[in-house]
Formats: structure tokens, C-alpha cells, sequence
């Protein structure tokens, strides 16, 4: 079994909310003297949670009771909601800000990246850059320059190495950052977000260079990330963290399929009782709008193979028509994916039902917003239902072995045939 | 592995933090990094400037025309049997060395948050760099004063000094870089928590230039208020340099042990709580 490197034992950090400090010069000065000088409990802020003051004197638990354990040789993949304290865990390990309770024991150096270009001078060059932000990062200058050059050939930027860095484009900063903290040798890495960045063929680059140290050279990484499939691919084990605490810790397929079903558990279903509640107008009020993911089980994470049911029902109060509704589906960013029109059938006054079904194997992973229309005729809009339902769809990959973003507003699986049609004969 | 091989670390983060704050391994371990500050400061004063390095020498210049025409001129300030450029000059150099460190270290937090929140290393480097920056801008225009000094000797014929004197002049030197670095680290991490007093201490060390005899000998201030004058740490390490450089200057033994002991009282005290304070204060800027 790999010795353990870090150990990270009743973790607990608060911050206090509002003024920082007692904000009085008179009360801080009385809070060192009953603290410090004669030992006694905090005037100001108690450090148990339990304390029966409300929480918002009490400040804010980033992190509480963390306890874990990182092997030798392993990556830890830690994920959560924004706010769940992955950074303030990172910070704690990198040694930038103190825990308030509990502490972390470790062995080797520590490295961490919780930014690409900590350090970077837009003023200086490239080549000043690679040395100052190498230094701050922890190498030294004979380590710098023995990897000069092979930090110069990861960026590929030989011919600007003399060019201040502020006139460099946003891809080709982002490369010489990467490249300088790719080429640490520290025990223990830490990434914060890092693959955020780049462009896609870089981001590859950098997730096969982490792969590789992680593999040979026996590096423990801790990293974080919102990018699952880089997670997966990279991470032994995770770490899912919510609200401050340890939600679960192992094998990093489980906790990932736990925190995506999770993360997916906000309600995809609207009912209203009566007509004088739901939304619409005089002619048309809904009843109902719901969105049933066709699930293989129930725990299954929704991702770009789920096939989608949008079922509505609303009352009919124009009197006999012929009405049909369109279905329009929107991209995060706006853009109308598709505006899909019901048959136009005639309706007495009572309660309509419809249901469509949008495919597995069909929209790209990202997030999506559903419209309604209802429409007298195929001509007259009665009502609109803006963004009634919104969902994300997580991406899946299978066994490619590219993590970047996937292009296209759909992601749909035709026919596709590839095959040797003439093999070179000797 | 053996479970008592477990207990064995190499470190350990917990919530307390320590007066003694980084050994001086670690230290010395980020030197590389401190040059490294050094560099990128100089760099970046002078680039895309047109006179370049020049203006290391053309502020105290500048500085001087007009304190000889100001104060030496118009207000007719006596500058004792000294040449005003001269005893201008030696002030000037000395005051910008102190000026200049104390302002700069004052800011360390303000200036560096965004980089203190997101990597580790000693936070000392960063006083500690800037420091030996102005030290070396000094060494620069120290020259300055030194050529105009062989100046003097030459063509004024001034008397000089006793050359055994001149041992006296790196002391005033690294004591007044001392003083600086010690209220420097004192006022970063109290303007860090206490944002307003940044804004008064720019103003403040201005006024403080009058209580230091940079634009005038003490021998010149009436008995009455001496007193105010010679409180102030900087005033015998001012009047020493003068006099092991130029050969005029009122200073006792008393004054000088008394900068010494002020000197080295704050720089202790500041340490310790720059090394108790800085980890906290990330939270707070």
C-alpha cells in the first residue's frame, strides 16, 4: 500500500460576514486582550458553531470538520457546487490562508496552480516571465534553466520570447503559463480550475502532461474542476464536497455519478390547481408543464443519451378551436435550437394535454431552456409560456479520448461508415 | 508500511500561527525569487520610459535645483559652512532612501493581494526585495553625490573629512534602511487592516521630512524646540552621515545609541507581528 502524504484531519475554516474585523480599532485592540494576553473565550466571535447566536453574527463555516487521506501516487479529484469550499480546501493545503480548526499534515513539497499566470507581468517578456513565475511557484534558478527550453518548446513560442507578454493573444498567455507550472517538480501538485482555460488542443495537451506525471512519475494531484470528463479520466478518487463538508469520498466513477444526479435534482415540474393560478390569459391558462428524463434507472445521471419527455396540459377557455403548440428549444445562450409544431387538432373548452419527445443521442451536452406556444389556427398566437422548463444535460464520451469542448448545437449519431477501401499491397 | 512510519511529517498547517514566522532555510530558499523581485521592479520603472535608468539620478537632481533655489535662495535657510549643493544633496539621497523603502514596504499587502491570495511563499520576500531595490537605487545615487563631492575637492578646494570617518557612513546607511524596513512592516500590515490609515501616512512621512534635518542642520533649530528634533530616530543618523561624509554635523554618542537602540526595537517588534499577522491577513484583503 502507497504511504500517505497528506492528511487532512477535522479541517474547519470560518469566515466572518460583513465588516472584517471588529471594525473598531478600540474592539480589536479589547478582543487581543481577552483572547491573547489572558486566554479566555473571543468577546466578539465565538469559534462553536453550535453557539446559539444566529449564524449571520456567527460567520460563514467555508469548511467544516474535513477530514481525508491522500496516498502516494494518487489523484484526487474534488467536486462541488460553487460555494461548497473546494477553494478554501486547496487554499488551506497550498498554505495561503490558515484553518481555523484542525490541521493538515503532509509530506514533500507542495506546488499549486490555483490561477494560470500567478505572478505574470504583463510589461515583461516572455523570457522574464518564465523566471519570475517560476520562481514564485517554488523552483529555483537552475532548475528554470535547465528546463528552459523545454518549457519554450510546450508553449511553442519560440520567436516571441522577447515580445512583452501584454502583446501576446489570450491563447499564446495562457500556453506559456501552463507550460512554466506543467514543468514543476513538486511531491504534491494542486490544480484549481486550470483546464478552464486555453483552447481545446491545449487543454488536451495539458490533461495528457498530467496524465503522464501522475502515471510515471508518481505525483500525488489534487484538482479541481467542473469539467467531469476531465475529472473522470484523470482522478482515482473523489472528493464531493458540499456546504463545507465531506458528502462523499471514494472511487471517483462513484462519486461522480452521485454528484451528477444530484446536481440534476431541481424540479423539471410545474402544477397549478385552478385556472385563476396558472400562468396564461384570457383564453389560455396552463395546468401543468413537466419534463420526465426516460431514465435507464433511476439513479442514471441525464446526459446527452437521455431521451426527454415535455409533457404539458392547460385549459382551453377560447371555446371551440383548432389549436396546435409549438415547442421551441433554446440554447443557454439564446440561440432557438428548434421550434417544433404539434399537429393542429380542434379543441373543445377543458383541459388540452400534450406530449412530445425529444430523442437520446440527439442535443449536445450543455444547458437548454423550453418555450411554449399555443396557437389558434396555425396562424394566431393565443398565449406564450416563456422558459417554462430548463435542464442541463451533462456530456458522455464513451471511449473518446478528447475532452474538449464538443462543437454544435446537437450532438446526433447518423449513419456513418469508415472503412479501408484499398489496402497498400508490398 | 508501518503505521509509525505515519507519524512522521514534514509539515504541518494548523490555525496557529508563529511570532518566529519562516526559518531562515526557507528564506534563503525563495532567494532566487527576491532578485527575481528586485529585477521585474527596476524593469518595470523604466520601461517605455525615454530617459530610461536615467531618472534614478534625475529625481535627486530635480530635488536638489529646487531646495537651492527654495530654501537655500529665496528662504535663505543656512546650510552651515557647508557648499548647499553639497549638504542638500547628502540629505536628499539619505531621505529618498528612507522615503522610498518606508512607502514602498508600507504597501506590501495593498499592492500584492491578488498574488499573496493565490501561491505561497514567504511573505518576507516581497519587504525584503523591495529593500534591497532601493538599496540599490541609492548605491546609484550615492555615486551621483560622490562625483559631486570629488567635484568640490577639486575645483572648490573644500576641506575634507578625516578618512577614518568614512567607516561611519555605511553604518547610517544600513541603519536607516533598518528603521525603514521596521516601520515599513509595521504599516503594511496596519494599513492592510485599517485601509484609512494608508491614506495619511503618504501626507504624514511628508511632514516628517521637516522634523528631519535634511533641508537644514540642527545646529540651525533655536534651543527651544531641539528637543522635537532630536525625538526623532532619523535626526542623529542624518547629522552623522553629513558629518563622516562631509566633515559638519552635531551629534553625540547619546543621540547615536539611542537611533541604534529605536532602530532595532522596532525592526524586532515588527518581524514578530508581520510573521503573527501576514497568514491572517489574506483573509482579510
Amino acid at each position: 500500500m502507497a504511504e500517505t502524504v497528506i492528511q487532512v484531519e477535522n479541517l474547519s475554516k470560518l469566515y466572518r460576514l460583513g465588516s472584517i474585523g471588529t471594525g473598531y480599532f478600540l474592539q480589536d485592540i479589547q478582543r487581543w486582550w481577552t483572547t491573547a494576553v489572558r486566554k479566555k473565550h473571543d468577546p466578539f466571535f465565538g469559534l462553536n458553531p453550535s453557539d446559539n447566536a444566529p449564524p449571520s453574527q456567527k460567520g460563514l463555516w467555508a469548511l467544516h470538520d474535513v477530514s481525508f487521506e491522500v496516498k502516494q501516487g494518487e489523484v484526487l479529484g474534488i467536486v462541488g457546487r460553487n460555494g461548497a469550499g473546494k477553494s478554501t480546501l486547496l487554499k488551506i493545503i497550498s498554505r495561503i490562508i490558515r484553518p481555523t480548526q484542525g490541521a493538515i499534515r503532509g509530506r514533500g513539497k507542495i506546488s499549486s496552480l490555483l490561477e494560470v499566470g500567478t505572478g505574470f507581468n504583463l510589461e515583461l517578456t516572455g523570457r522574464e516571465n518564465i523566471y519570475l513565475s517560476g520562481y514564485i511557484l517554488g523552483m529555483t534558478k537552475a532548475e528554470i534553466r535547465s528546463k528552459f527550453d523545454e518549457i519554450v518548446a510546450f508553449a511553442n513560442l519560440e520567436q516571441f520570447l522577447d515580445t512583452p507578454v501584454k502583446r501576446y493573444s489570450s491563447g499564446m498567455y495562457v500556453r506559456l503559463a501552463f507550460a512554466v507550472a506543467a514543468h514543476l517538480e513538486p511531491d504534491i501538485l494542486i490544480l484549481d480550475e486550470v483546464l478552464a482555460v486555453g483552447d481545446a488542443e491545449f487543454q488536451k495537451k495539458c490533461l495528457g502532461k498530467m496524465n503522464e506525471v501522475s502515471r510515471n512519475e508518481g505525483r500525488t494531484i489534487l484538482f479541481v474542476s467542473h469539467n467531469l470528463q476531465a475529472i473522470l479520466n484523470i482522478c482515482d478518487t473523489g472528493l464531493w464536497l458540499e456546504k463545507g463538508k465531506v458528502k462523499q469520498l471514494g472511487p471517483i466513477s462513484q462519486v461522480a455519478n452521485g454528484y451528477l444526479t444530484d446536481a440534476q435534482k431541481f424540479k423539471f415540474s410545474q402544477h397549478w390547481q385552478t385556472p385563476e393560478e396558472g400562468p396564461g390569459n384570457e383564453l389560455i391558462r396552463f395546468k401543468k408543464v413537466e419534463l420526465v428524463p426516460q431514465l435507464s434507472h433511476p439513479d442514471a445521471p441525464l446526459d446527452i443519451r437521455t431521451p426527454l419527455a415535455v409533457k404539458f396540459q392547460f385549459w382551453n377557455l377560447s371555446g371551440e378551436a383548432h389549436l396546435s403548440t409549438n415547442l421551441v428549444l433554446f440554447s443557454y445562450g439564446g440561440e432557438c435550437i428548434f421550434d417544433l409544431a404539434s399537429p393542429n387538432v380542434l379543441c373543445q373548452e377543458g383541459v388540452v394535454e400534450g406530449e412530445c419527445i425529444i430523442p437520446g443521442n440527439f442535443l449536445n451536452d450543455g444547458s437548454y431552456f423550453i418555450s411554449l406556444y399555443v396557437v389558434k389556427d396555425t396562424a394566431t398566437p393565443l398565449y406564450t409560456y416563456e422558459e417554462c422548463l430548463s435542464f442541463d444535460l451533462e456530456d458522455y464520451r464513451g471511449d473518446i479520448r478528447w475532452y474538449g469542448k464538443w462543437w454544435g448545437a446537437v450532438r446526433p449519431i447518423f449513419p456513418f461508415r469508415l472503412e479501408q477501401a484499398e489496402p497498400v499491397l508490398y | 508500511m508501518p503505521t509509525k512510519e505515519n507519524t512522521k511529517w514534514d509539515w504541518e498547517i494548523t490555525g496557529k500561527s508563529n511570532w518566529w514566522g519562516n526559518s531562515f532555510t526557507e528564506l534563503w530558499l525563495y532567494r532566487h525569487l527576491a532578485v527575481g523581485f528586485v529585477r521585474r521592479d527596476f524593469l518595470l520603472i523604466y520601461q517605455q520610459t525615454v530617459l530610461g535608468p536615467l531618472w534614478v539620478l534625475l529625481q535627486p537632481i530635480l530635488t536638489l535645483f529646487t531646495y537651492v533655489l527654495v530654501f537655500g535662495k529665496v528662504v535663505g535657510i543656512s546650510t552651515g559652512g557647508l557648499p548647499p549643493v553639497l549638504f542638500y544633496l547628502a540629505g536628499i539621497v539619505l531621505w529618498n532612501l528612507f522615503n522610498d523603502t518606508f512607502l514602498g514596504i508600507a504597501s506590501t499587502f495593498r499592492e500584492n493581494a491578488q498574488l499573496f491570495s493565490k501561491v505561497y511563499f514567504p511573505r518576507l520576500i516581497v519587504p525584503f526585495a523591495r529593500l534591497s531595490g532601493y538599496l540599490l537605487h541609492f548605491g546609484i545615487q550615492f555615486g551621483l553625490l560622490l562625483c559631486v563631492l570629488l567635484y568640490y575637492l577639486v575645483f572648490q578646494s573644500i576641506k575634507l573629512p578625516p578618512a577614518s570617518g568614512l567607516l561611519l557612513v555605511p553604518v547610517c546607511i544600513i541603519l536607516t534602511g533598518l528603521l525603514s524596513l521596521g516601520l515599513g512592516l509595521l504599516f503594511s500590515i496596519i494599513t492592510a487592516k485599517y485601509r484609512d490609515i494608508s491614506y495619511i501616512i503618504s501626507m504624514v512621512i511628508r511632514l516628517f521630512m521637516f522634523l528631519t534635518p535634511v533641508i537644514y542642520p540642527v545646529s540651525y533649530v533655536s534651543d527651544k524646540w531641539r528637543w522635537l528634533v532630536e525625538l526623532n530616530p532619523l535626526t542623529p543618523l542624518f547629522e552623522l552621515f553629513r558629518l563622516a561624509l562631509l566633515g559638519e554635523g552635531l551629534i553625540t554618542i547619546t543621540q547615536f545609541v539611542y537611533s541604534c537602540v529605536f532602530t532595532f526595537a522596532v525592526l524586532i517588534v515588527s518581524l514578530l507581528i508581520f510573521n503573527k499577522q501576514s497568514d491572517k491577513l489574506i483573509d482579510i484583503i
